[in-house]
């Protein structure tokens, strides 16, 4: 017999998860609706930058004709969840009501929007879905400034995003440097180096103070909390996210102290026939914005519907890369050495910084960051927790590319 | 004949008549010092005053040549080619040797008040406590050395990081934590403000109490004789690579002496003293400004400053590695130029001074493995290294190295075709290089094959 599976959010991660199903459910036992609240299906929110690049929004989908074509998928774009009422088994939508055997909430995340006075005048755009870049781009003045409040992983993207849509980007940050959950102050110093050039302006260690309009009602000008004034035609926020857990509460469903539905270590929430995953999910109270833990939850879940064990979640790997601008940055593991004891070894010259963390022994390596040069990144990557094979200065590989890494018998 | 004239007895001095005699120079050579003291190793000041050594022990040998101890020159005259001194003799010269050596920058000229210098100061060190001001070189031995003598030690530097011109502030915050380990005070970016008796009031209104304060805060060069007679004086007396004043017969070594490189170690003194001899005796060897090791010892504390410690210019011939080890207080920052150490601050690696400091003194290049290196350890093997089979490739779809090589042999050959039996490069994509080169590598074993 067939149960019914609702899928609430067709990102990234909710798009693994029936896709995955699919293909290891080979006696169709689920029928699976997706509610799409987005106009398009899933794409790759992880390369969205492209998109700036010649890249189309097809280019980015991840759903191909096959998948439109599956008798047991139904897919509803536009059709965003309202409501869900557990005691009936059903989730809302705008023309009614569908039932479910299970729900999985993948709702992901929405872009946390400072409360900036002006943060709402026409002008300022978030960055999070391919609809904010369609207005970015139709908003964007070439040889005109930009501003991008928020300089993490995302900031440089939508700043990188405004520099190929020919702006001049300037990018706001809180924090004291760029990617301060990823980098180090000397690491952040050295990206900084090497995107000024490039033509970003950078104004980190301030708050922004307000937006004001000029006399057409737009944004015109950011000033900044060190009473700094920046002229822009547009506003972009890249400010962090918030999970979108906001279907939980009404329906009974624990939301985590921080945000996010809370789930145990299996992804399930506090009703049996519920899990959520990806960045609306708290898995044991903490939620992550990256896709990677999110497909190790897709994984998770869909082993669980097919009956084929309870696999934990393995908890995240939250190493990240950006390349962008032609600037290349790595943190993974324990990039912030808060392992106790941990050693830390550091080699700077004018172009690269690369950092490790290793045990007290100075034998196993916990993380680390790169800068300016992240080909060693796939390497150490998969060495953390392992004993290092070699000296350091030989697996950072300076004067030699990946290949060379790579070059021992596979 | 006149011969060689030394104004000044003090190690710089010594060690120039040393130099010469093993030279083999056999003419006439003068020293007229103003201490009454034979020559004793000034470097050595602290470790009498914290009673380790007794001032005999730092005695050094005796020189063959004309000691006048207890006199000081008070003129030169170049056109007559003599000196008068205070004993109301004239001494002549053929060549003459400026080693006027420096004096404290504040002479304390207070009571309770000393600075510290000589061996004579040494004997002025008493009361309980002790307030150290400066904190260089010279004020952390004197620290270190009243501490050990069961003083209570207040140390006061205007500076934030001890020893700033040898370290960098890593390096001082550790120095200064293990100074408060031994039960020292310290007040770094601070100055005195005002003395009174038993006590001394800082320019934040802090007041330290204390028997005695010990005045390590710098010293100026002697340069008033040199100055009187016409000579180019600038901080020091000005001097070429042969250590010549523009009076070509008049030389000047040792703190007096001002070259293009920083003064006040004992080190550079020897070095223009030995290249002085030389230059005067067979001829060649001129003086080369290089950078120096500076060492500090005591209970828990190792450090070590090697050459020009933090590089004004980073260009692409530099390289700065630094290691970090907060939990056992070791911490090591090399600059490197061309692989070789340009310059070094070492905290809590002994064998990682002795090492850089031998390849500092001889210019050799470092071994690449800056690690082994640091901590002493052995040279790891630098042969080719490759990924395990469990080695993560593309984290965000969680592909192992592995399932690529068996999806290739099974027939996806392409990254496109990998990507889609092993979804590796669809998140985000930094990973195809890797997936490429893995490719090429199979690809070119099979060829091989």
């Amino acid at each position: 017999m067939t149960r019914e599976l609702v899928v609430v959010g067709h990102g990234m991660v909710g798009h693994r998860l029936v896709a995955d199903l699919r293909a290891r459910d080979s006696t169709g036992s689920w029928h699976v609706t997706i509610l799409c609240e987005e106009p398009s299906p899933a794409y790759n929110r992880a390369r969205m930058s492209s998109f700036f690049d010649g890249k189309s929004g097809e280019d980015l989908s991840l759903v191909d004709a096959e998948f439109l074509a599956d008798p047991l998928v139904d897919l509803r774009v536009g059709t965003p969840a309202t409501q869900i009422d557990r005691a009936a088994r059903t989730v809302t939508i705008a023309d009614g009501r569908i039932g479910y055997d299970a729900l999985v909430l993948a709702t992901g995340s929405r872009p946390f929007l400072p409360p900036v006075p002006g943060g709402d005048l026409p002008g300022c755009f978030a960055y999070r879905t391919l609809e904010d870049l369609e207005a970015i781009k139709a908003a964007a003045v070439a040889g005109r400034p930009g501003v991008v409040i928020g300089g993490g992983l995302l900031g440089l993207e939508a700043a990188d995003a405004l520099r190929l849509l020919g702006m001049r980007p300037h990018i706001v940050e809180l924090a004291s440097h760029l990617m301060p959950t990823q980098l180090d102050g000397t690491g952040a110093a050295l990206l900084a180096s090497l995107v000024e050039p490039l033509g970003l302006r950078l104004h980190c260690g301030t708050a922004t103070r307000a937006i004001e309009p000029g006399p057409d009602g737009r944004v015109s000008v950011v000033v900044l909390a060190d009473g700094t004034a920046i002229p822009t035609d547009l506003v972009v926020f890249s400010a962090g996210v918030r999970p979108r857990d906001e279907l939980a509460a009404p329906a009974g469903l624990t939301v985590a102290g921080r945000g996010g539905v809370l789930v145990d270590d299996r992804c399930r929430t506090n009703d049996p026939r519920i899990w959520a995953i990806g960045e609306c999910a708290a898995v044991d109270g903490r939620c992550y914005a990256l896709v990677s833990p999110g497909y190790r939850m897709a994984e998770v879940v869909v082993s669980q519907l097919l009956g084929v064990g309870t696999p934990r979640f393995p908890g995240a790997d939250l190493s990240t890369t950006l390349k962008l601008l032609g600037v290349e940055v790595a943190s993974f593991g324990d990039a912030h050495a808060t392992t106790d004891g941990a050693l830390v070894l550091t080699y700077a010259d004018n172009g690269t910084y690369a950092k490790l963390v290793l045990d007290s022994e100075a034998r196993t390596l916990l993380g680390g960051i790169l800068a300016g040069d992240a080909s060693a990144y796939p390497l150490l990557h998969s060495l953390i927790g392992h004993q290092l094979p070699a000296s350091p200065d030989h697996l950072l590989a300076r004067s030699a590319g990946v290949n060379q890494v790579l070059a021992g018998r596979l | 004949m006149s011969g060689i004239l030394v104004i000044g007895a003090g190690p710089a001095a010594h060690r120039f008549v040393a130099r010469l005699r093993q030279h083999g120079h056999r003419g006439p050579v003068t020293v007229i010092g103003a201490e009454a003291r034979p020559p004793y190793n000034r470097m050595l000041v602290p470790s009498v005053l914290s009673g380790s050594l007794t001032p005999n022990c730092i005695a050094l040998p005796d020189l063959d040549a004309r000691l006048r101890l207890g006199t000081s020159a008070t003129r030169i005259d170049r056109e007559r080619r003599e000196v008068h001194a205070d004993d109301g003799a004239v001494y002549r010269y053929d060549t003459l040797v400026l080693a006027t050596g420096a004096r404290p920058a504040d002479q304390g000229s207070r009571d309770g008040v000393t600075p510290l210098r000589t061996l004579a100061d040494c004997a002025l060190v008493t009361g309980r406590r002790i307030l150290v001001l400066g904190g260089g070189i010279l004020g952390m031995q004197a620290a270190l050395a009243l501490c050990r003598r069961g003083h209570d030690v207040s140390v006061v530097h205007r500076h934030a990081v001890l020893m700033n011109r040898l370290l960098d502030a890593e390096a001082g915050r550790i120095l200064a934590s293990r100074l408060q380990d031994l039960g020292i005070r310290v007040y770094l970016g601070r100055t005195a403000a005002r003395y009174r008796t038993g006590g001394v009031t800082l320019d934040d209104c802090t007041t330290v109490l204390t028997d005695r304060v010990l005045l390590c805060t710098g010293a100026v060069p002697n340069v008033e004789l040199a100055r009187q007679c016409g000579l180019t004086v600038d901080d020091g007396v000005v001097v070429d690579t042969h250590l010549r004043t523009d009076d070509p017969d008049i030389h000047a070594v040792g703190d007096c002496a001002q070259h293009d490189d920083q003064p006040g170690h004992l080190s550079r003194a020897w070095d223009q003293a030995d290249a002085l001899a030389a230059f005067l005796t067979v001829g060649h060897a001129g003086y080369r400004a290089g950078g120096r090791v500076t060492r500090l010892t005591g209970p828990g504390i190792d450090i070590a400053s090697v050459g020009i410690p933090a590089p004004s210019t980073v260009d692409s011939a530099v390289e700065v590695v630094a290691l970090t080890d907060p939990a056992r207080d070791r911490y090591a920052r090399l600059t490197l130029r061309d692989g070789r150490i340009a310059g070094a601050v070492l905290v809590g690696l002994p064998e990682a001074i002795a090492t850089i400091s031998q390849l500092y003194d001889r210019g050799e290049p470092a071994p690449s493995d800056r690690l082994g290196l640091l901590l002493g350890g052995p040279v790891t093997p630098t042969g080719p290294v490759e990924l395990s089979d469990d080695a993560v490739v593309c984290v965000c779809n969680n592909v192992t190295k592995i399932t690529l090589v068996r999806a290739w042999r099974g027939g996806a050959e392409t990254v496109n075709d990998l990507a889609t039996s092993t979804r590796a490069t669809t998140g985000c994509g930094t990973c195809t290089s890797v997936v490429q080169g893995i490719c090429s590598t199979l690809s070119a074993e099979r060829q091989g094959a």
